[in-house]
This record gives C-alpha cells, structure tokens and sequence, in this order.
C-alpha cells in the first residue's frame, strides 16, 4: 500500500517507488528507496513527516503515494 | 585531469566543495577561507557558487563553495549551478562535505561523483553530532572501499582544517580511477556494449565512457542531450533503440536496478566501515520531540506567528531607547555642528549642507541602526535553529490552497531580511510555475529598508501603540501576498504542480559565529548603503532643494518642490499629497530608506528633528495610508534588478513593479477614504 495511507507511529518497509522520473529521482535522492524503513511522525492531513534512518523528511501527499511500503516490515 | 599539470604550476590548487545540502559546505568555506557567507540550518541557504581565496604553507589555494545537491539529477535551478560545476571539471579536486550523523543518503551522492571519476576528498564533517550519536567510521576502511582519501572535520567548531589543508595540498594531483558498482550480468552486458559502441562513434570528451553509458540507460536527459551533440542524433538514436530493446526483454526496470544496486553498494560500504549502537534510530530524539509540537496539526500555525511576533516585539522594544539616544545624538550634534559651522564664518549654504542635507538625510536613516542589528539577530538565530524548514512545513497548509505548497514559504521569509536574496532563494523551488508566482508575490515581505520609515512615523503619530502598528504592516504585506499568490494561480498558468520534498535537518543551537556573521554582514550592508545610494540621493535632493539659485531652501518654488507637486496629485485622494511626500515616494525608489532621508533632507529635520516635522504635517490616518503605501508599492531597483536577472526577462520586472504601484494605490485609497467615512480622520 501507498506510504499516504499509514498513521502516526507506524512504520514500513519501502518496497516500490512509482511514478515518472522527477518523482522517483527525487524520492530516491533523499533515501527512499526499496528495503528500507520508514516511521510516520506525523501525519494530520497536511504532509507526512518520516522518518527514514537518521533523516527527516516532509513528503506531500502527492509523493507519498508514490511510495510502496510493506506493513510487515524489513526482512533484516 | 589535474588542472595543475595542465597549467605547469605547481603551487596552485583550485578547490570545489560540494555535497548535500546543509552538510557544512558554507561553514567550511568560511573556515577555509576566512570569509564571512551566510551559513544556516536549512536547506538552500546558498543558491550561487562563491569563490574565496585561501593559502596553506606556500600553497595558493582557490576555494569554490556550492549550492547543495542530493544527487547530480539537478531538479532545481540552485542544483543546476552545482552540477554544471562539477561536470565541467573546472578544479583540481573536490571536497565532498559529507554529514557523519546521516551517512548512507551522504554517500548516495559521494558514489554518483566517485562513478563519473572525480578526484574527490571525502571529508567526513560533522564528526561531533556522529560522536554523539554512537556512530563510529573506520576511516581508514572507508577510504579504501570507496578508493578515496577521508578525512574527518567539525566545520563548525573549526576541528580537522588544518589536517583537511594537509591533506588538500597533498592529494591535489590526485588521480583516482572511477569507482565502478556491479550492476549485475544484464545491466553490465549492457553497459559494455553502449561503451563499445561509444568508442565506436568516437564519443570521447571530457567524460568517463561507462559513466556516460549507465547514465544512457537510465535516461538521463542530460546525458542523452550530451549524446546527440556528440555524436549526432542518428548514431545516439541507434544506442537508444540498442537499450530500448534490452529493456523490452528484461524482467525488471534498469532504472530500479541501477539504484538498488547502488544503495546495496552503500550499504555494504557502510556495514564495513561504520559501527553504530543497534536500533538507536528508532528512538525519538530531542529534536522529533520538539517537532511533534512544532509541527502540531493546530498549534504550528499560532506557533510560527508567536514567533514572528516576538522577533518585532525584540526589534522594537530593545531598539526603541536605543534609536532615542542615537536620535538625540544627531539633533544635537546637527544644533552644535550647525553654530559651531556659523561661528566659524562658513556660508549659510555649507552649513545647511551639514545640517540639513547630512545630518538630516544621512541622520534621519542612520538613526535605525540598532533595528537592524537586532532585526538580523532575530532572524539569524531563527535561521541557525532549524526552525526555517518547519515553517514551511506548517505553512503548507496555506500555501497549497494558493497552488504552491510549503517550500515556497521560505523564500518569503528570507525576503523579511531583503527581497534581493528572497527573489534570488526562489532558486530552490524546481517547477518553473511556482518561481515565478513566489517572485512576483516576495517584494510584499517587508524588507528591512522599510523598516526606518515604519519606526520613524510610528513613534511620531502612534507613540502608545507603534509596535502594533508596524506589526500590521507586516501582517497586512503577508495578506496581500497571499492573495495576490492566489489571483496569480487563477489567471497567471496553469502549470505542473510540483512534488513537496524537502528535508528536516535536526534542530541545533545557533553558534555565536554563524549569528553574528550574519549581522554584522547586514549592519555593514546597510552602512555601506547609507554611505553610498542614500548619501547620493540625499545629497541629490539636498541640491534640487536649493534650486533655482535663490530660491528658499525646500520651498515649494525649489526644484524639488515643483516635481513633489507634479505627482502630488496621483496621492491626493490617499491623504498625503503634500509634494514631500510624493518627492519620498519617487527617490524611495532607488532604496526603501531614501523615503526617510527624503523627508528628513526637504523638512530640514537636522534641526528640529524628523519625527516633530511629521507629527506636524501628517494625521495618524494619513500616516497609516502613508505607511500601506510604503509598504505595498514598487519595489526598489535592487529587487527588480533581482527579478530581471533571475527571470531573464524583462516583462516580469515590469509585471512586478506595476501591480504592486497599482494594489499599494487601492489599498491605501481604501485605508485612508474608508477610515475617513469611519471618522478617523481628524
Ligand atoms: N554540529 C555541527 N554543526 C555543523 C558543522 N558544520 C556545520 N554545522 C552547522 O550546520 C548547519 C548548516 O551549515 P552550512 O554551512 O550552511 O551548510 P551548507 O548548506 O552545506 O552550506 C549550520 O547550522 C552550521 O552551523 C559541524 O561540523 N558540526
Ligand atoms: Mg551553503
């Protein structure tokens, strides 16, 4: 499912970036990429805050939608 | 491809520092060079590449500080001017200033300019906030996986420079060969034959052939731009197909590939070089504490205008007895200077000179200094504490009903200090459509230029309640700003929207170096300002002022004068068509504090002082209407110079200067009409 959809508190593993080349290419600059974690800091309708190792990223919802993360988490 | 062989010197070294954005690179700059740039804690404090001068033993050193890049993808005008630098391969080697505390997203960076054969140092910067984190680097097994030199650095706390000029110097010939990631058997049967066919078409130039090949599978338009011009667009036609084909058949998108591959390196690297204490990134640190009310579905908003609020009411409230001692200063020394000049035998026109026209003019702007100074040390703190990118963040908000989303923001805060680096910080903003709505919208943040007339007329006309009335003004040009961001949405394009990323780097405490950097650079802009563009205008007015030749001095029959009531009349319906203020309002427009040295020069305020001229000749509801007008109307040259350069156009500047003239003239008709049915006027 789409990292939008999660709530506060959870985490994910990023399994997929979709969408065109802007969007992927930016989202992978900043670490977003498949087998990694992501927690929700905070999400109230505006953008997300995540947290993705040691960084802190604001996401709108636009690009939150195009990362696909797994609820069950990392392997490793 | 040392540029020191190439050049046959040998004691000259040309450096670039490049990496992510807020990793240091500005703060190391300064220590290298020992120049004053303006370093904060948020990403896109620096849009332009700067160059400064260092030396270390009898080396001469060439030191060139970017704006920041997550990667070579340049999505944005600022990361253009980054990678343009570094593709060209102007420079002798690269520091790359890496951020110890956040390593894997550092080195995604490192490897892409390690792979196109950059003979880089990695600087491993920040090394205190990795200490305190439990995360330890085996420098030395670092360097040796990446096939590069490391050093380690506290920019910030100067640690580590000496040893990085040693080093520096050391490797400035150095000549690695590019770092090569195993893109597994298809992609690197792939690469092999897009190099072969490469040298086949004689693609040679200045870049690593497999490099250019992995960027030619991923699509990269710059590389395929590069391709064609190259080799020609049928001969670049037949590599596209060549990867078209290969991608038809294959299971899974190269593009992912590439990238997995790369981080999978990155990891690697890391699990060997790097010990960290297990899991400790899951912890809410300080920081997230701080942002989870911050960043507050209800309280962001009230927070950020808190702050706002407290950072005028510290700009007044010290500044106010401060201004009074240095104001009581000038009358006096205007009232001495002005008998001591008579007694002496001088010509009542050199001591009106003095007076009136230095003192008066060049006074009445000085006068301001200390709401400067604090102004710059409010905003360099806020700018050093992180909260810049949590303002945007909770502005978003607001911002995307206009269109734009919360990046935007933060060009507009910049514009608080001055709209010529707020236009110019419009740079970081990557859709086109966005840029240009927050350009045209930056000149209604009130500039510190404007500052000194809001103060001057308040303290004369609204002395119980001058701090609320200058906040208004600010609040009014945020309203306006907003507006004016929604009508240009509406009728302006219809563009992309653009995707909101941006990084929140963790809150720090501001270093009394990065502030008062900061200040003083301002302090010494306004000053030199002040000795210069104000000084002219002033002096300019002083003698249309005493022209024609006997003419009473500021008279209306003086030069001045008749100009002033030229214009007056466009005024008169807003409550200030006096052609004082009208003159003010035109000279204003060469800088924002000329509107102050104007009326001080044509009230001949060294004597009795500007603030008792105005409390004579102005209503508080004209003032008020004054103030809108100060506040709304064209912006200065400099800004429109700004706005010229950054669009590459002229219409924008144009567009720019006369909306605002036009919304100022509503706004104040309405202030100053409305507040007259009202009864106000008296
Ligand atoms: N703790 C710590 N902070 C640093 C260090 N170097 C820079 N900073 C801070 O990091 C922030 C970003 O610095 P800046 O030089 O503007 O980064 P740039 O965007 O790479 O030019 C500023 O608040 C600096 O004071 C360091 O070595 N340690
Ligand atoms: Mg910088």
């Amino acid at each position: 499912m789409p990292l939008a959809m999660l709530r506060k508190g959870e985490t994910a593993c990023i399994k997929e970036i979709i969408g065109g080349r802007t969007a992927k290419g930016k989202l992978t600059d900043l670490g977003f990429v498949s087998g990694k974690k992501v927690k929700i800091h905070s999400s109230s309708g505006g953008p997300l805050i995540v947290a993705l190792g040691d960084n802190r990223v604001a996401l709108g919802h636009g690009l939150a939608h195009k990362v696909m993360v797994d609820t069950e988490g990392c392997e490793s | 491809m040392s540029l020191n062989k190439l050049r046959g010197k040998n004691n000259e070294v040309k450096l670039a520092l490049a990496g992510n954005p807020n990793s240091g690179k500005t703060t190391m700059f300064n220590e290298l060079t020992g120049s004053r740039q303006h370093v904060g804690n948020w990403p896109g404090v620096t849009v332009e590449k700067k160059t400064g001068r260092a030396s270390y033993q009898n080396y001469s050193l060439e030191v060139i500080d970017l704006p920041g890049t997550y990667s070579l993808g340049a999505y944005s005008e600022d990361e253009v001017v980054a990678r343009d630098f570094l593709t060209t391969g102007d420079y002798d080697v690269v520091l790359n200033i890496i951020n110890s505390a956040n390593l894997d997203r550092n080195l995604y960076f490192t490897v892409q300019l390690l792979e196109m054969g950059v003979d880089l140092i990695a600087v491993l910067n920040m090394a205190d906030e990795a200490e305190k984190k439990g995360i330890k680097i085996d420098k030395q097994k670092l360097g040796q996986l990446l096939g590069t030199p490391v050093v380690e650095t506290v920019a910030s706390k100067g640690r580590g420079i000496d040893n990085l000029f040693a080093e520096t110097v050391q490797h400035r010939d150095l000549s690695e060969a590019a770092l090569k990631i195993d893109y597994g058997s298809e992609v690197e049967a792939l690469i092999s034959e897009v190099v072969s066919m490469l040298k086949k078409f004689d693609f040679t130039g200045q870049i690593n052939q497999r490099w250019a090949a992995v960027k030619l599978i991923e699509h990269d338009p710059e590389a395929v731009k590069l391709l064609e011009r190259e080799v020609g667009a049928s001969k670049a036609k037949k590599i596209k197909s060549l990867i078209a084909e290969r991608e038809l058949k294959a299971e899974d998108d190269f593009d992912n590939i590439i990238i997995d591959r790369k981080y999978e390196f990155i990891n690697k690297v890391i699990a060997e070089s790097v010990q960290r204490p297990a899991e400790d990134q899951e912890l809410e640190n300080v920081s997230d504490k701080i942002d989870t009310i911050v960043t507050n579905k209800y309280l962001g908003i009230p927070i950020f205008m808190t702050v706002m609020w407290a950072i005028f009411k510290f700009t007044f409230t010290v500044g106010e007895p401060l201004i009074g001692y240095i104001e009581t200063f000038f009358e006096a020394a205007g009232g001495w200077i002005g008998s001591l000049l008579l007694g002496a035998g001088a010509s009542p026109l050199i001591t009106s000179f003095i007076t009136d026209g230095i003192i008066g003019g060049v006074g009445s702007v000085l006068v301001f200094i200390p709401n400067i100074f604090l102004l710059f040390l409010a905003i360099g703190v806020l700018e050093d504490s992180g909260y810049m990118s949590r303002a945007a963040y909770v502005m978003d908000k607001v911002m995307s009903k206009l269109g734009l989303h919360g990046k935007s923001f933060i060009p507009m805060i910049v514009g608080f200090g001055c709209n010529v680096p707020g236009v110019m910080a419009t740079r970081t903003l990557d859709s086109k459509r966005d840029r240009i709505i927050s350009i045209l919208i930056n000149p209604l943040m009130s500039c510190s230029a404007r500052l000194p007339v809001y103060v001057v007329f308040a303290g004369a006309l609204f002395s119980n309640h001058a701090s609320t009335v200058v906040f208004s003004l600010y609040a009014l040009g945020i309203v306006m700003a907003v507006i004016m961001a929604g009508v240009f949405n509406k009728i302006l394009f219809k563009g992309e929207r653009s995707h909101f990323v941006m990084e929140l780097p963790p809150y720090r405490f501001p270093t009394l170096k990065g502030v008062f950097i900061h200040m003083w650079e301002k302090v010494g802009a306004f000053l030199k300002k002040a000795g210069t563009i104000i000084f002219s205008v002033v002096v300019l007015i002083w003698v249309l002022a005493n022209l024609p030749l006997g003419v009473e001095y500021a008279s209306a029959e003086s030069l001045i004068g008749q100009f002033g009531q030229l214009i007056a009349p466009i005024f008169e319906p807003l409550g200030f068509g006096s052609w004082q203020a009208a003159s003010s309002l035109v000279f204003g427009i060469l800088a924002k504090e000329v509107v102050v040295g104007t009326l001080g020069v044509v009230y001949a305020a060294g004597e009795g002082g500007l603030r008792a001229a105005l409390t004579a000749n102005f209503s508080p509801l004209a003032a008020y209407s004054f103030l809108t007008m100060v506040l709304l109307y064209t912006p200065c040259i400099a800004t429109l110079g700004a706005i010229k350069s950054e669009t590459q156009s002229w219409k924008w500047p144009l567009i720019t200067a006369s909306y605002l003239f036009v919304l100022a003239w509503v706004v104040a008709f309405i202030v100053y009409q409305g507040g007259m049915l009202l009864g106000l006027g008296v």
